[in-house]
This record gives structure tokens, C-alpha cells and sequence, in this order.
């Protein structure tokens, strides 16, 4: 008992000795210590001895307050001779920072001088680190908690190994240098330069935004991106999208590991607000328009007989394929293979240019590319007239629609969660049955528009058409057609349009409709997000123009089969009621003058 | 049962066994004491660093009155003589002014002459002198945690 005593007395005493070493014998003091020697064997006079055997060691500190929030750098602590141009080619820490006319340092009568002094600067403002560490662990951010390890000297454990040894190097500094020189072509930053010109050539900017540079609402902000996040989370989120997110429908680029490196810089320099600015320039940069134009490398006017072959390059090179599909599959967006005869040449290149021109609800960025890059791409697209062969209507059903309503016509393909409005549940029988096959004919050959349904009639004759609406028919929807009683419906809008009609309208719709086509009459109501199918968004011009009166006041006086929306005669609404919404929703979409909305 | 050990045996390696967990559970004890007693003392300060640059001496020409108001020293130059006198009032700690013919406190009047020291109002004693030294990089290095004598210039 006593013996056990007497060990753990022991082991106590060991331990608390140990505590005690760590705590008040201090590297650092070691170091200073050894700086005051040597640089008392360096000195040339007696004054400066003195000074030097004066001086105990302590704990230096730099305190910087011109860049953001202060800032406390006892770096100085341990790399004491930084300044000390004696110390040129020793050993760290006792190593004085090189000289670089690169940084803006001079050299005057032999003697250097800086021009990001110490003093004014600080070390963390370009190094990054933990400024108040005295140990190599924390002050280096070596801890795996310290957001800011010493950029490109520092690769934190836990970092993934296969591009570990690529997030080292001088050059990850320029983030830093970024902070304040924010000029566009900033020649002491080039990996940021190039950073941000691959942010536009490789369309980055479609889909995400940066603060004064882009506005794209795809994917995640990136204006603070580089102080959120540390060197192995971006350059992973380049590479491998899919790493983090598993939702993540960023496409893999493949870009080299020198672009990588370049675009991981220039995001490390994306911080949030700048040392350069206020927040009223920031302000002002916000409400300033984005650039109209990428400067893409030099392209000189394409001959007519090769702007289809130019197109065709464009198109690979600006990774359409990432979303769409052509000859590779993004699975997000629908197939291009046969666009030609899908859609038109001006459909196409309105679509390029506002790609929310003709369908309001698209996700596709609107890309900033010249307006002749665009007529190439659209040529390109144009000339795809080959359709993949189709048997039997079975075959066309797979070929053409089951990428959006899916092999079970149930609405869910693959790229049916980034269409809006969603593809038709084929399989739900009262809205299928409600509608005459005549209808039902229509929107395959002829489209739906304002939607993502093309129509047919140029990839299938009549014939075919029908054979497939029947097969459609046959195969999803379950129970047999029944003979559709006869609806009284106006062939025209009884109630003359006008002001005084719409604010009526206007009254009855906040009333009865808002509650899930939304105040705004977006198809966004508060009861919307419970719904399936979702609301129409009934600001969608070209869908709304579309319409016949006759169709709106079927819809509206009885309801449609198979959604949510009542029958709203059996809800009190006259005929005359009815008349005054369909002015009022007429009013909420003028017919567009094209050459207006041609650009945003 | 074997046979007992004698007695004074037993008792010897007993005290022998308590003298020394008392003696390492007193030295842990006095460890610990000492430490806390370091820890007093605090080691880092978060005000301005005492020392610090000021820039080269051809920053300063002869003739020169500067007063670097955010670190509260007012730099001389007479020839090749430099100084560092203190611009905080020995009365209240404000920041005295740098006048043709010495210093001033705005806020009790206190008056100082060129080399500091008093001559009138409240202040009870002269404006301190801070030490000066040229780094080997070539710039100047205040120390506010060093006061040297009035009078006692740095040669250039």
C-alpha cells in the first residue's frame, strides 16, 4: 500500500515536473537566447553589445490593425532575426526574410529595404497562421481546428493524400497578395489572374456567384468561399465534386492540376469583403452591372462553311455535356443529340441568350459569351437533325421520353428534378382520362411551351404520334377511358378586358388563388411546397399566350383531374368571375415584344 | 504463517516508504506553488509593443519635432543627435502637444520645455526619455521599457 503510495507520489511529482518544463522553458526563449549570441559575435560596436546583453528574452509581438479585425503576430518571437539582414542563409527560425523586388523590396547603398514592413504589416496578413502561437503546432496552423494554416508552407494532417503534396508552394501566397491589390490583371498575382480568367473560360460563373464578378444562383456563392473553407476542401471540390455533396451535380471539369492549382488560388483570394474596400464600395460594385462579355481566347471571324465545326468545338469546350446530354451525359439537362429538330434557330439563340426568355423557370445560367460564339453554338446545334432509331413506340417512348417522364411514365426521370414546371405523372388516370386524346395528340406533336416539352412533329409524323400517345395510354394509364361529359364553356372571354376587370380579378385571385399559386403569382404560394404537381407559375408568358380563353375557363370553372386545383364553379365562381381572373392573369403576361427581351 | 519479520525492519521500510511519497508529494506541491506563482505574471502584454521601428535617420533631419502620436513619442533630431521623449502628460496621461517652445497639455495646461522638463501647471515631473538604437537592417528601434537620462542623445 505504501509502496504504491510512494510510486504514484512520484509519477505525480514526474508529471507535475514535466508541466512545469513545458510551461516556463520555452523554445522560443532558446531561440532568442541563441539569437543574442550570435548576433552579439556579429556586432561591430559597443553600444550595440550593450543593447544586446541588456535585452532578455521575451515575448515579441507585432499588433496590426489596418487589415480587418486586429491582429497579434508574435512570430517575431522565435524568427526574432526576420529583419535582421546579418541572418541572410541561417537556419530557421533564426533566418532573416529574403529580399524580393518581386514584393516591391529595394535595394539602396547596399541595403535593402522593404516595402511590406514588418511593422505595418505583420506576418499573418500574407502568411496566414495562427499569429498569437508560440509553438510550431498552433502558430503554423498545423492544428487540424486552425482555419488558416500557413499557405503553401503548411499542409494540415487529414488532408487528402493523392493532392496533399500539390497544395504546397510559394505561389498559394498570392491569395493573400489578392486581399489588397484587387486590380483585375495584378502582375505580382498571376496564379490569381489566371484563376480568375479559368472562373470565366470554364463557365464557373454560369453557376455560381461571386460578389462584383458573377451572378449565377446554380450552385453554392463563392464570395467568401476562401474564408470558409481551407486548400484541400477546394481543390477537392474541383476535382470531385461528388466528395462532399453527394447531391452535387457540379460536373467533373478535368482540368489540369496546373488550372486546378490556378483556380483553388484564385478561390483562396475570394474573402468576403477586401482590406482595399469599404462597404459602400462594395456596395456600389454590387449594384454595378456584371461584365456583358468574356473575353475568350482570341476568335477571329469563322467562316460561314465552318461555324458549324466552330460551333461543334465551342460546344465541347464550354462543357454544354456537363448538364446536357451530347455524345457524353450530364443527366441534368435534356438531350441535345437531335436538337435540330427539337427546336429552331431562333429559339435556340434566344434561348442562349436568356435562357429564361422562353422558359421562365429554366436553371440553365445565362452564359456571357460573344453573341458570334452563340450563332456558332446555335448553328452547331441546328445541324443535329439525326434521330436515334426507334422501332416500335416502346422504343420511341425510351429513346425520346422517358428521359424526363421517366421508364414508368411516372413523372421522375432522371433530369426530372431539375425541370420546373415538372414532367407530367403519365400514370395519374384522372388527369389523363380527363383530357380528349386530341389534347393529349397536341402536346406531343406540338409542345407545351414556356415548358421543357418540345414538340414532336419533326422527329415523328402523325402516325407515329398517335401510335405513341395510345401506347402511352395502354401502357400507364390503368384504368380504360370513359365517354367525357360535355362542358359549357365560352369559346371567348365574356367580360371585356380592361384596368377596372383585372383589379377585379385581382381581389378574387388574392382571395382564392394565392394560397398556392402565391401573392406573386409565381406558382409559389405557402401551399405549394405540399402539393403535387406543383402550382403552374402563372407568370409564364409564353405557357399563359399559349392558352385559349376556352382552356383557361375550363381549367379554372372545373378544376384539373389530377392536381390539386378544384373545380372552382362548385365553389361559387360565375362565369363572370372566372372572366375577371383571366383578364387579370392575361395582365400579368404581356405578349413579349422578342426583339426586347432578346437580352436581359 | 511464517515467521514475522522483526519489527525494526518492518518499521524502517515503512518510514522509508513515507519519507519518500512525502518528499515527492511536497515537491510536487512546491512545483505547483511556484508555478502558480509565475503564472501571476502575466507574459504577453496586449497593449503596443514597447519596442518598435520608427523608420531610418534620414527620415528625420535635423532639426526635426515629430510627434508619432500612436505610439505616444515625439522624435528629436538636433545634428546627428537623436532622442525619444514621451508625449504623455506625467499628470494625467494625456497626449501633449509638440509647441515651438516645448510641449503642452490640452487638457490641465501643463507646460514643458524642450527637453521635457516642467515649467508650469499640474505635471509633478518631467517628460521621460525612451531609448533609441539603429537595427542592423538600418532603421531606428524605440524601446518605451527603457527610460534613459534626459540629455542622453543617440548618436547617429
Amino acid at each position: 500500500m505504501r509502496l504504491a503510495l510512494a510510486i504514484s507520489s512520484f509519477v505525480v511529482l514526474i508529471v507535475h515536473g514535466i508541466v512545469f518544463y513545458n510551461q516556463f522553458f520555452h523554445r522560443w526563449e532558446r531561440h532568442q537566447t541563441a539569437y543574442f549570441d550570435q548576433a552579439r559575435a556579429l556586432s561591430k560596436n559597443e553600444h550595440e553589445r550593450a543593447e544586446l546583453d541588456a535585452r532578455k528574452p521575451r515575448i515579441e509581438q507585432i499588433i496590426v490593425t489596418q487589415f480587418g479585425e486586429s491582429r497579434v503576430d508574435r512570430c517575431v518571437t522565435c524568427h526574432i532575426a526576420a529583419d535582421d539582414p546579418r541572418f541572410q542563409g541561417h537556419a530557421h527560425p533564426l533566418r532573416t526574410h529574403s529580399y524580393s523586388t518581386a514584393l516591391g523590396d529595394a535595394e539602396r547603398n547596399g541595403r535593402w529595404e522593404r516595402r511590406h514592413k514588418f511593422s505595418d504589416f505583420g506576418c499573418t496578413v500574407c502568411h496566414d497562421g495562427q499569429g498569437r502561437g508560440l509553438d510550431n503546432f498552433y502558430s503554423h496552423g498545423e492544428d487540424h481546428y486552425w482555419p488558416d494554416p500557413l499557405l503553401g508552407y503548411v499542409a494540415q494532417h487529414g488532408w487528402r493524400d493523392d493532392f496533399r503534396p500539390q497544395l504546397l508552394g510559394i505561389e498559394y501566397m498570392e491569395a493573400n497578395c489578392a486581399q489588397c491589390h484587387t486590380e483585375e490583371n495584378f502582375a505580382g498575382a498571376p496564379q490569381v489572374v489566371r484563376g480568375r480568367r479559368l472562373y470565366f473560360e470554364s463557365n464557373c460563373y454560369g453557376c455560381h456567384r461571386i460578389e462584383g464578378l458573377s451572378d449565377g444562383t446554380l450552385g453554392p456563392d463563392l464570395s467568401d468561399v476562401g474564408k470558409k473553407f481551407k486548400l484541400d476542401y477546394l481543390w477537392e471540390s474541383i476535382v470531385d465534386p461528388r466528395a462532399n455533396s453527394a447531391t452535387s451535380f457540379m460536373p467533373k471539369f478535368n482540368l489540369n492540376a496546373a488550372d486546378v492549382k490556378a483556380l483553388v488560388i484564385f478561390l483562396k483570394s475570394r474573402r468576403g469583403i477586401n482590406y482595399t474596400e469599404t462597404s459602400l464600395e462594395r456596395y456600389r460594385a454590387r449594384l454595378g452591372a456584371p461584365r456583358e462579355i468574356v473575353e475568350t481566347s482570341a476568335a477571329p471571324p469563322v467562316a460561314a462553311s465552318n461555324v458549324i465545326e466552330r460551333g461543334r468545338q465551342l460546344v465541347r469546350d464550354r462543357y454544354c455535356a456537363a448538364c446536357h446530354k451530347l455524345e457524353k451525359d450530364g443527366v441534368v439537362a435534356p438531350d441535345l443529340s437531335f436538337e435540330g429538330l427539337i427546336r429552331d434557330e431562333d429559339w435556340l439563340l434566344e434561348h442562349f441568350l436568356n435562357p429564361r426568355s422562353r422558359m421562365p423557370d429554366s436553371i440553365m445560367p445565362a452564359f456571357r459569351f460573344p453573341r458570334q460564339d452563340f450563332q456558332a453554338m446555335t448553328a452547331y446545334l441546328a445541324s443535329l437533325k439525326t434521330p436515334p432509331p426507334a422501332a416500335d413506340s416502346a422504343a420511341a417512348y425510351n429513346a425520346f421520353c422517358a428521359r424526363c417522364h421517366g421508364e414508368r411514365g411516372n413523372g421522375e426521370g432522371p433530369i426530372a428534378l431539375y425541370l420546373d414546371p415538372s414532367p407530367r405523372d403519365l400514370t395519374k388516370t384522372a388527369f389523363m382520362n380527363s383530357k380528349t386524346p386530341e389534347r393529349l395528340f397536341d402536346s406531343i406533336r406540338n409542345g407545351v411551351p414556356g415548358t421543357s416539352m418540345p414538340g414532336w412533329a419533326r422527329v415523328m409524323d402523325d402516325a407515329r404520334i398517335t401510335e405513341l400517345r395510345d401506347y402511352v395510354q395502354a401502357t400507364f394509364v390503368k384504368q380504360p377511358r370513359r365517354e367525357l361529359t360535355a362542358r359549357r364553356l365560352p369559346d371567348a372571354n365574356p367580360v371585356a378586358a380592361g384596368a377596372e376587370s383585372a383589379a377585379r380579378g385581382e381581389a378574387i385571385y388574392l382571395r382564392r388563388c394565392a394560397g398556392c399559386h402565391g401573392r406573386k403569382a409565381d406558382g409559389k404560394g405557402p401551399n405549394s411546397l405540399d402539393i403535387l404537381p406543383r402550382p403552374r407559375n402563372l407568370r409564364n408568358a409564353e405557357f399563359v399566350n399559349s392558352l385559349s380563353d376556352r382552356r383557361l375557363f375550363d381549367s379554372l370553372l372545373y378544376g384539373v383531374q389530377g392536381t390539386a386545383m378544384p373545380p372552382w364553379i362548385d365553389y361559387g365562381l360565375s362565369t363572370n368571375d372566372v372572366g375577371d381572373l383571366v383578364n387579370y392573369i392575361r395582365s400579368l403576361n404581356p405578349k413579349p415584344d422578342r426583339n426586347l427581351t432578346a437580352r436581359r | 504463517m511464517t515467521a514475522n519479520p522483526p519489527a525494526t525492519d518492518k518499521t524502517s521500510r515503512r518510514s522509508v516508504l513515507n519519507w519518500l511519497s512525502s518528499v515527492a508529494l511536497f515537491g510536487s506541491a512546491v512545483v505547483s506553488v511556484f508555478s502558480n506563482l509565475v503564472f501571476m505574471k502575466p507574459r504577453a502584454t496586449y497593449g503596443a509593443p514597447s519596442r518598435f521601428s520608427i523608420g531610418r535617420p534620414e527620415d528625420f533631419p535635423s532639426g526635426t519635432r515629430i510627434s508619432l502620436d500612436a505610439r505616444r513619442v515625439c522624435i528629436v533630431r538636433e545634428g546627428d543627435r537623436l532622442a525619444a521623449i514621451s508625449t504623455t502628460c506625467t499628470h494625467l496621461g494625456c497626449i501633449v502637444g509638440v509647441a515651438e517652445t516645448g510641449f503642452a497639455c490640452p487638457c490641465h495646461g501643463s507646460r514643458f520645455d524642450q527637453d521635457g522638463n516642467v515649467t508650469g501647471g499640474p505635471a509633478p515631473k518631467p517628460l521621460p526619455w525612451y531609448s533609441i538604437n539603429l537595427t542592423p537592417n538600418g532603421e531606428l528601434t524605440v524601446d518605451t521599457s527603457v527610460e534613459v537620462q534626459q540629455g542622453a542623445y543617440f548618436q547617429v
